[in-house]
């Protein structure tokens, strides 16, 4: 009877330290990887708010390689306005997103950088300058101030995100599962004050 | 049945399905076609095909789980499904694995004989070599460029401006700009007039030249454009910088660009190469998965359909062999399955009619059966069978009344193993058992016995019974108390005897009395004292003698006469005491009288009971010798089902001889000096005129004892 119940505890310990040799890696690099809004801003300019975002990318180690190998990546910044409702789920005033486009060209050892919107290109020669060049976001307009009603609370929102599905087919199983493509961020909200 | 109807036929539900996964597999398997229009539906594909294998594998676990608990039951027909599905899984899978398995070599072998070291070595290599050729046209273009600049080397700004189409022009740049130290143009030329702003190097750019003091690179203008941009420094007291811009001819920038996206198409392909053997083993492992799932699927439901008129019939077979005759299977479809339900459907029908008729025929045989026994039980002859060996079968109610013993249940046991039992009966029984082991045809025979109700006769006839084959199965005792009947001849016969008596002997009787006076009368005179005292005496005895023949045919008329009784209600112990009454006087005799309480009455004539209590008191009184006891009781007794008064009369005196009981109520039968030996034929006569029976108590060993029955009066 003792024997069984410490073969049992035994294989739960052996069970919880796989999946804790399995998770480690994951968690040890969690903060290594993954794009992160460091700061915004928002501003009057003209008859509109506009938001001034700064946002950082960290590209995973699977990442580099398979954009060191060809593959783009796609990048959606998202914005959105709300208006809080107390009643009701908020309501999305402005909702759009800018779209990049990042690829290594092998002939020029350069990475290109291309925003999808306004098919403006830039070359870099180095990684960092490519990703520096997609991390600020500046006067970008959010809301009309006409649609500023005084009493109402107003949030504006900003997410980046790594678009999985424009991945080469064979890469996205892997990338829905793998937790080196979870590079996406999180929603980050800032109060829109007049 | 209505949902029967508008349900659609298992069929074309099964078709639909498998249209249904084989349209989610080919659209998967498109969409790993790259370029196809559904790539992006790719993961939603995948993840509908996955959850659509985990709910056909949730219908195949559910009809395991139900199949594991119908065999654990033991239910009919699941021993069939286990074995059929068992076997279609193991068809199944078996080539279906061997498929897969050799279809994951082919795509591991086919993905890997894509790379190898050649081609990689040649891929690199044509690379290098398109940047070598740029290179080398990036450093000739540098060279061209610098010669340009001795042109320029302290030229005013206002020159330089002139000369700037002109050294643009010759050097074949698409546009040339001259920079101060600061980045200020001074002066710019392109070859479209259009543009007004010349291209500006970036910070990046001027970083290096300050460093360097020139500047070579390749510059993509647009997507599939390739310039050339080149910066010198223009030697001076003020340094200028020289930027021109030259194009790469269409043809080697078109090389270049293929040499490179073969490159990065390659490199791709090689980096995802891991991801893309898995991609596919993904895809073809969820279209195994799917199709054999489903195949399963489909075959569990098929083999229930298969199986389920199978099952029917097995609890068919189960119910009949139980008895329930009245199976009626539903027959499901036109096949030999069908057609074997419906000749169980038959059977069970000839079955459940033969059955039927079977139990009629038994009702019948039973009604039959009963019908005669009722018949044998209400004949007034006992009739009894017998078996081979003379055991007694089967007796009727009359066998009872007439021996007295429950002849029924000595059923089973043969006649002389009653004689142990019933030692009075022995006599009729062993004769009845002689005839029944020497007789070979029907027999006859008259048997005459002292039974508890005193002398009985029987009639008995017996018939042998033989089987078919001839072999003596038994036998058939037929018998008849005829003791009443044979008791009525012979008081008819006495009747008769006493009447003709009477007539012819009573009517010489009065001429010879007479006659005797007469010679008295004339011839008393005329003789001597001595002889007329003789005549005298003679004639006396005469006349005495024909008195006593005169009573004595008086005695037998009275005895012949039929009776002209007057019913009425009789209160016996009244009468008893009224006839005792008559006696009490004498002395030396003592009456016991001993009577039930209630009602004893009787109909009856009261002159004749009366009579029949004086025979009886005289014949105790003359037995007793005047002197002794006796004794009379009255009981109230049942007997086959009627009440009865019973007249008892005991005395204490020698008693009757053994050899005298059988005859003693027949007439001229006296133990006695004097008496006409009538008294007890005529009580007898009385008795049985009234319904009733008398015989001697032959239990009682001291004295004579009478016993009475009369039929009682019931109010």
């Amino acid at each position: 009877m003792h024997a069984s119940v410490s073969n049992k505890s035994s294989f739960c310990h052996a069970l919880l330290y796989c999946c804790l040799v399995w998770l480690l890696p994951a968690l040890s690099y969690a903060d290594t990887f993954g794009v992160e809004v460091k700061n915004a801003e928002i501003a009057t300019q003209g008859n509109s708010y506009v938001l001034s975002a700064d946002m950082d990318y960290r590209l995973s180690a699977r990442a580099k390689e398979a954009l060191q190998n060809g593959v783009p990546l796609y990048w959606d910044i998202h914005i959105k306005t709300l208006q809080h409702r107390g009643y009701l789920w908020d309501k999305t005033l402005v909702n759009t997103s800018v779209r990049y486009r990042i690829q290594y060209h092998a002939l020029l050892n350069m990475y290109r950088v291309r925003n999808e919107g306004s098919r403006e290109l830039y070359n870099f020669s180095t990684l960092s300058a490519a990703l520096d060049s997609m991390s600020t976001l500046r006067n970008f307009r959010v809301l009309d101030k006409a649609l500023y009603e005084s009493g109402e609370r107003y949030a504006v929102g900003i997410k980046v995100t790594l678009d999985r599905d424009a991945l080469p087919l064979p890469l996205r199983p892997i990338a829905y599962t793998n937790p080196q493509w979870y590079l996406s961020s999180d929603w980050t909200l800032w109060p829109l004050t007049k | 049945m209505a949902f029967d109807k508008i349900k659609p036929p298992i069929s074309l539900s099964i078709l639909v399905l498998f249209g249904l996964i084989l349209l989610l597999l080919q659209l998967m398997s498109s969409a790993t076609q790259e370029s196809s229009e559904l790539s992006a539906m790719y993961s939603w594909l995948l993840l509908v095909n996955a959850l659509g294998s985990v709910v056909l594998l949730g219908l195949v676990g559910a009809n395991i789980y139900s199949l594991a608990r119908q065999l654990k039951k033991r239910e009919a027909g699941s021993r069939l499904t286990t074995r059929m599905v068992s076997l279609f899984v193991v068809l199944a899978l078996a080539p279906a694995a061997i498929v897969f398995y050799f279809s994951m070599q082919f795509l591991h072998q086919g993905i890997d004989s894509w790379f190898n070291v050649e081609i990689d070595r040649a891929m690199e290599d044509a690379l290098e070599l398109s940047q070598a050729s740029l290179d080398q046209r990036m450093r000739w273009h540098l060279r061209q460029t610098q010669q340009l600049t001795a042109k320029l080397v302290e030229s005013s700004e206002t020159l330089a401006t002139l000369e700037m189409e002109n050294l643009r022009e010759l050097s074949g740049a698409s546009e040339m700009t001259l920079f101060s130290r600061q980045g200020r143009i001074i002066a710019s030329s392109s070859i479209n007039p259009g543009d007004i702003l010349p291209s500006l190097p970036d910070e990046h750019t001027w970083l290096q030249l300050r460093q360097n003091a020139e500047y070579v690179a390749l510059a993509p203008v647009r997507e599939d454009e390739l310039m050339i941009r080149v910066i010198v420094t223009v030697k001076g007291k003020e340094p200028q910088y020289l930027q021109a811009l030259y194009p790469v001819p269409v043809r080697i920038a078109d090389l270049a660009d293929s040499v490179e996206f073969a490159f990065v198409r390659y490199q791709e392909m090689h980096f995802l190469r891991h991801s893309l053997k898995l991609s596919f083993s993904l895809a073809l492992s969820l279209v195994l998965l799917m199709s054999l799932l489903a195949a399963i699927w489909v075959a569990f439901i098929s083999i229930r359909n298969i199986v389920a008129p199978v099952k029917a019939l097995v609890k068919g077979t189960q119910a009949v062999a139980s008895g329930h005759y009245d199976q009626e299977l539903p027959v499901m479809a036109q096949d030999d399955l069908g057609f074997l339900v419906e000749s169980f459907n038959e059977m069970t029908h000839r079955i459940a009619r033969a059955s039927d008729e079977t139990r009629m025929a038994g009702i019948e045989v039973e009604n039959q059966r009963a019908y005669l026994e009722t018949i044998l039980a209400n004949l007034t002859a006992g009739v009894i069978s017998f078996d081979a060996e003379h055991k007694i079968r089967t007796a009727n109610q009359a066998a009872y009344r007439i021996f007295h013993i429950h002849v029924n249940q000595f059923v089973g046991r043969t006649l002389l193993e009653l004689v142990q039992s019933y030692a009075e009966l022995a006599e009729p029984l062993k004769s009845i058992q002689r005839l029944l082991e020497q007789a070979d045809d029907i027999w006859q025979q008259r048997i005459a016995f002292l039974g508890s109700n005193g002398r009985q006769e029987l009639l008995c006839r017996g018939t042998p019974l033989f089987s078919q084959e001839g072999l003596r199965v038994g036998a058939v005792v037929v018998f008849d108390d005829v003791t009443d009947l044979i008791q009525a001849q012979k008081n008819a016969a006495w009747g008769e005897v006493a009447r003709r008596l009477a007539h012819e002997i009573k009517n010489p009787l009065t001429p010879i009395q007479l006659s005797a006076e007469r010679l008295q009368h004339k011839l008393a005179d005329k003789l001597t004292a001595v002889d007329a005292e003789m005549l005298q005496r003679s004639t006396t005895t005469i006349v005495q003698q024909v008195e006593a023949m005169k009573e004595m045919v008086d005695d037998f008329s009275e005895y012949a006469k039929p009776s002209k009784k007057q019913t009425v209600d009789i209160d016996l112990p009244g009468l008893v005491q009224e006839v005792l009454a008559l006696y009490a006087l004498k002395s030396g005799v003592k009456f016991k009288a001993d009577y039930d309480t209630g009602l004893l009455m009787i109909k009856g004539d009261p002159v004749s009971i009366r009579q029949v209590l004086h025979n009886l008191i005289k014949n105790a009184l003359e037995a007793i010798d005047a002197k002794g006891l006796i004794e009379i009781s009255l009981h109230r007794v049942q007997k086959n089902n009627t009440d009865f008064i019973e007249i008892a009369l005991y005395d204490d005196g020698p008693g009757i001889k053994d050899e005298q009981i059988e005859q003693i109520f027949e007439p001229y039968v006296t133990t006695k000096v004097k008496g006409t030996g009538l008294g007890l034929a005529i009580v007898k006569k009385i008795i049985e005129e009234h319904g009733g029976a008398i015989w001697v108590d032959t239990s009682r060993k001291v004295g004579a004892g009478f016993i009475i029955q009369l039929p009682a009066c019931n109010f």
